[in-house]
């Protein structure tokens, strides 16, 4: 499977902790229009998630749990239909019990009605990360040795010199340039 | 002091750069042991796998089932392992749920303890067949030879319960694994770093998978609690829907359960305790950790009894010839020793050792666990044989015993589930290490300024070097 | 109307002699087992013959029940089979299905009367009694269940000889292999749905009696009880 790559030209900082990152953010934010930024280009990246305030956690949304329950409803009528449809159409007579037996049915139908949640749960996220992606990306390892990653994934190169100079002031430890173009 | 313990057990009093390093020196780092023990379990485990395909070519005769007790070792097993699944659902779902902080560290043994007990567990429905290569006819696939899955028959349900279930928890268990596998990956160097890459799935830590993966966690421990309670209700019903004298019970899908949660924590505090040993993890793994799935398994515990008494008082008070028979055998005749083992491993040796706070410490409850295990082992097998050898006409009663078949099967099974855990730990931190850390939860800016000076949990990172240099 | 089979086994007539043993194994290509095996209960009889003792010395009798698949209407060896080999078929036999039976043995388990029978390995006939097997009847493998049929290939022969000479069954054409060869005649197999038949008149005869009746299975051997024990209050 080919991977293409979409051309970046990218800046960013590692932060040392949450305050100097979220400083760093918000100060990115506020002088966006100066830096002709597209709010969706500035990034963030860390070892754990920052439910913090000031990080924006609190305005994701996903559709997520409203996913899972109408899988779990598509699994409850496969389940009905796998046992009602088939048992009917082939009727083996076992016990004296009905055909379509509606207890034995019922569990069947929980669980593929579980199952359902689950494959939906399991796409939806796969769908909603848009993991796995083994694009090059802007990405740098040291988030995994605990800095936050703040920076952005756009820019003019007139204004590198000053997002530059923002991020250092903010508390980076390091900036760095990122590019796959 | 024990000022506050659950705060104890959550807060990373240590660097978080230490963090990373203890947990993922297994991973990196093999040493000449591990290559003895996995050689080791699997000089152990194969007989086994010999003996299996002794018996698919002699056939099931060579086993000790007979008439009438049709099912014996290789049931009691299977019942045995789905229990042992169980585990890692109360732990890493509930606990999720209530937001218990202190299970963090815990969570991936158990869950890894859930898979794999599931997927040995599952393997003992097909070394019991008396036709065991033509398994794949319990799965609905269109045929040109009129075969189909009786969907009415309990062994269906098994089927789809545990499919179900095993799907559920190889997703709880590998969707955070995840974000720990892109760290081995950003470590890692040569082939390593490339198959890490590929496990990785290119996640990179952005607040949209952050939010995704957590949310994602949310809903399976929604969704995982009642399939786990479907599973062993349903694996309960293998016997409740049989006029079997004493298993035509509408007890079973409760009593099993519980029996399952009960054996699945025991399981988990032994494989907790081997693993913190063997892994040096002393300082994660601690002992309130223990102490509190000590308290847990007490809870169990007595909730175990309870439905032991229920289930016998109700059958003694009701006097049937054809269940009093079973009732005496297992109480007085030939069952008794086995009988009175099991209500001391499960009740009279735990019970003292876990109520009392100053025996409630790691080697107290592991030596309890212990002895749960072997008395829920009895407890499956105790359930599963002396109502087939009384059934409702005298005539026809028998007996079984074990023959050298099953009980290799047995012991190689063990062996398997020792091994597959072993390479897990290998190849996966066996503690969480984003979830130790914990989400860094909301908190006004001026004191996160103020603590930032002062607790250093709250940084993420201090000014030693990285292991990248 | 459908066939719905049934059996009648006068124990009053029932001296005990097994030959209905005998020739169920003749008929149906049962396998024998050596000392070993049977000492374990591995005996593949899909008829037995039950002997009990009544009364103290001198005063003993011996009562003889010979306990063959009940055939049972509500059979709890039915819906338990996770591939439909067990089902109901629709002249009201408990069929069994050997190229559909996996093993589970969860219809052995659950047969209250313990009437159903599992291969436990590969069935073999020294020469030369491999020529005595019947050739309407299928050996079975290993892993495969069986149980009394009511010798179901010879109410098949029968039906289709009755139906190429156009007519319809007659009561007591279709003897299975047990009710032929009776000496005393105890065993008497028909039609229940048919009122006049033999079967049908002992059913419903003062001293029928099923197995098991509590646990509810419906079964159709209906077996006429001792006159004597009858008798007794």
């Amino acid at each position: 499977m080919v991977w293409v790559n979409e051309p970046m030209n990218a800046i960013y900082g590692l932060f040392p902790d949450t305050n100097s990152a979220r400083r760093a953010l918000m100060a990115l934010r506020g002088a966006s229009s100066r830096f002709h930024l597209n709010p969706k280009a500035i990034v963030v990246m860390s070892s754990v998630p920052l439910e913090e305030e000031g990080f924006g956690w609190e305005e994701e949304r996903t559709m997520m749990p409203w996913l899972a329950p109408l899988g779990a409803l598509a699994g409850g009528a496969v389940g009905y239909a796998l046992s009602a449809f088939t048992q009917r159409s082939y009727p083996l007579p076992t016990g004296g019990m009905p055909i379509v037996a509606m207890w034995p049915t019922g569990i069947i139908m929980y669980e593929l009605t579980m199952l359902g949640a689950i494959v939906t749960t399991i796409v939806a996220f796969v769908i909603a990360t848009g993991l796995p992606n083994y694009k090059k990306r802007l990405y740098d390892p040291e988030v995994t040795n605990g800095k936050i990653l703040v920076g952005v994934s756009e820019l003019d190169s007139d204004c590198r010199a000053e997002v530059e100079q923002l991020l250092y002031q903010d508390g980076a430890e390091q900036v760095k340039e990122f590019s796959n173009g | 002091m024990a000022m506050n313990d659950a705060a104890q057990a959550n807060v990373i009093d240590f660097a978080p750069e230490k963090i990373r390093k203890d947990l993922l020196l297994p991973v990196f780092h093999t040493s000449r042991r591990y290559y003895a023990l996995v050689i080791a379990l699997v000089a152990l485990g194969l007989p086994g796998m010999a003996v299996y395909l002794y018996q698919i070519t002699e056939g099931m005769g060579v086993a000790g089932i007979t008439r009438p007790v049709f099912w014996g070792f290789y049931i009691t097993n299977f019942v045995f392992w789905i229990g042992i699944s169980h585990a890692g659902t109360l732990i890493s779902a509930i606990l999720r749920l209530v937001n218990a902080t202190w299970r963090r560290p815990v969570t991936r043994c158990a869950e890894a303890i859930t898979v794999f007990a599931l997927a040995i567990g599952a393997q003992y429905p097909i070394i019991h067949l008396g036709r065991a290569w033509l398994f794949f006819w319990l799965i609905p696939y269109p045929s040109e030879r009129g075969i189909w899955p009786n969907f009415r028959s309990p062994l269906v349900w098994d089927f789809f319960a545990i499919s179900t279930y095993l799907t559920g928890s190889l997703t709880f268990l590998l969707l955070p694994i995840i974000p720990d596998w892109a760290m081995v990956r950003d470590r890692a160097t040569g082939l390593r770093q490339r198959i890490y890459t590929v496990l990785a799935l290119g996640w990179r830590g952005t607040p949209r998978e952050w939010h995704r993966l957590e949310v994602a966690m949310r809903i399976m421990a929604v969704i995982i609690l009642p399939v786990a309670v479907s599973v062993h209700t349903i694996v309960s019903w293998d016997f409740a829907m049989a006029p079997v004298p004493m298993w035509h019970s509408t007890v079973f899908g409760p009593y099993f359960v519980a029996g399952a949660i009960f054996s699945g924590i025991a399981a988990l505090i032994i494989v907790m305790a081997l693993v913190r040993k063997a892994l040096h993890l002393e300082e994660y793994l601690k002992p309130v950790h223990f102490d509190n799935l000590g308290k847990l398994l007490l809870v169990m515990s007595l909730l175990w009894i309870y439905f032991i008494f229920a289930e016998r008082l109700t059958v003694w008070y009701g006097n049937q010839p054809a269940e009093m028979a079973a009732f005496w055998s297992i109480q007085r005749g030939r069952f008794a020793v086995l009988f009175w083992t099991m209500i001391s491993c499960n009740f009279l040796i735990p019970f003292p050792i876990l109520a009392i706070k100053k025996l409630r410490t790691i080697a107290g409850t592991v030596i309890a666990s212990s002895t749960i295990v072997v008395g829920m082992w009895l407890e499956r097998f105790l359930i599963v044989v002396p109502p087939l050898e009384h059934k409702y006409l005298p005539y026809d009663w028998g007996s079984y015993s074990p023959t050298w078949v099953e009980i290799t099967i047995t012991f190689g099974t063990f062996m398997g589930m020792i091994l597959l855990y072993v390479l897990f730990a290998k190849f996966v931190p066996i503690i969480s290490i984003w979830e130790l850390k914990g989400p860094q939860h909301s908190q006004p800016i001026a004191e996160a300024a103020a603590n930032a000076t002062v607790n250093p949990a709250i940084r993420l990172d201090n000014t030693l070097p990285s292991t990248n240099g | 109307m459908a066939h719905r089979w049934g059996m009648a086994i006068d124990l009053d007539r029932c001296t005990g002699c097994e030959a209905c043993v005998a020739a169920c194994h003749a008929e149906n290509n049962i396998a024998t087992v050596n000392a070993d095996q049977a000492a374990k209960g591995r005996t593949m009889h899909w008829i037995h013959v039950e002997r009990y003792w009544e009364g103290e010395f001198p005063n003993i009798r011996a009562r003889f029940q010979p306990v063959l698949c009940q055939q049972c209407d509500a059979a709890p060896c039915e819906p338990v089979c996770p591939t439909y080999a067990s089902y109901h078929n629709p002249e009201g036999l408990n069929a069994q299905v050997y190229n559909r039976c996996i093993g589970t043995r969860y219809c052995a388990n659950a047969c209250p009367y313990s009437v159903r029978y599992f291969n436990w390995f590969n069935p073999a006939w020294d020469k030369p009694l491999q020529l005595q097997l019947n050739p309407d009847v299928s050996v079975r493998e290993v892993g495969v269940m069986e149980k009394c049929t009511f010798c179901n290939q010879r109410i098949l022969a029968a039906e289709i000889k009755a139906k190429a000479e156009n007519r319809e069954l007659q009561d007591g054409e279709v003897k299975p292999a047990c009710v032929q060869s009776c000496p005393p005649t105890a065993m008497v197999f028909g039609d229940l749905n048919d009122a006049n038949s033999q079967v049908s008149r002992m059913a419903g005869s003062v001293r029928a009696t099923i197995l098991l009746e509590e646990v509810g299975t419906l079964p159709k051997v209906i077996y006429l009880e001792r006159e004597s024990s009858h008798g007794n209050e």
